[in-house]
């Protein structure tokens, strides 16, 4: 009888255990779980591709661009805000790595139209590294 | 449906050692050319990682194939996009960037994309011989 009931037991946990695994899959299937103390590794590397692509003074097209005056400092803690604080999904289509999103309210550089871009986008690798980050 | 690149020059790559975050962000950059219908939807940025690009399609057509009702292609440097909705057997793209909505039968922008992916291939493995001899070029575009 003592048998029977434990059986019973596990079963019932099993099912309840699967149940909320794929509730909770399908539900979040693109959303990343945030960390608010996680601070994301910014290399020279990265850096380089960032300026070249997104820095003020850069003459690539189709790309936010960064407001004038921006400072390394300051990108640093613009992309560890973002990565607090953003909204955080699954990077797409086979690529690895996940993107943050943070509205900052206010003006940090322009869209690739030129507008008034306040959103930073955050491309953080599985090593924890950034890969990419721009306004729009 | 007319898809094709416009690849930079590069002399400083070490193609016998790129990983899959340098061609999905950093190497084998250059312009898309890509016209559906009398629609123009070309990027000349001269920023566009096609190894990433045509890979992202690929991926993209399979899952339309396997029955996604759409699909949105993610520039990596900005916030514009590429969207494919399949209706029927057709697709219809439609861009951030560029004005009007297109439509293609879904199995010749399959082809497209395999066309796209071949030659972009072989381009690779002539300009840069070791890239051919890198499994990761091999695991994005398919072996030869």
């Amino acid at each position: 009888m003592n048998l029977r009931l434990i059986i019973a037991c596990f079963l019932a946990f099993g099912l309840l255990l699967t149940a909320d695994l794929s509730a909770a899959q399908s539900a979040g299937y693109h959303q990343v779980q945030t960390d608010p103390d996680q601070q994301v590794i910014l290399t020279h590397w990265a850096l380089q591709h960032i300026m070249a692509r997104h820095w003020p003074d850069s003459t690539a097209t189709g790309t936010g661009k960064f407001q004038t005056g921006i400072a390394e400092a300051t990108l640093r803690d613009m992309i560890n805000e973002a990565v607090r604080n953003g909204r955080a999904r699954h990077n797409t289509h086979g690529r690895s790595g996940t993107i943050y999103e943070y509205d900052f309210q206010r003006q940090i550089g322009t869209t690739i139209d030129g507008g008034v871009a306040s959103r930073l986008r955050v491309v953080v690798s599985n090593r924890n590294e950034v890969i990419t980050a721009f306004p729009f | 449906m007319h898809l094709d690149y416009r690849l930079n020059e590069d002399r400083e790559t070490d193609w016998s050692s790129v990983t899959e975050e340098d061609l999905r962000y950093r190497v084998a950059l250059g312009n898309l050319i890509f016209h559906v219908g009398d629609k123009d939807f070309s990027a000349d940025w001269g920023w566009i990682p096609l190894v990433d690009l045509v890979a992202s399609f690929a991926e993209i057509v399979r899952k339309l194939e396997s029955g996604s009702p759409n699909e949105t292609f993610e520039f990596t440097e900005s916030d514009a996009w590429v969207r494919f909705e399949r209706i029927g057997e057709k697709v219809s793209v439609s861009t951030s960037y560029g004005e009007g909505v297109a439509e293609i039968a879904l199995h010749s922008a399959s082809a497209a994309v395999k066309s796209f992916r071949e030659r972009l291939r072989s381009d690779l493995d002539r300009r840069h011989p070791q890239a051919a001899h890198n499994p990761v070029v091999r695991k994005l575009l398919g072996a030869a």
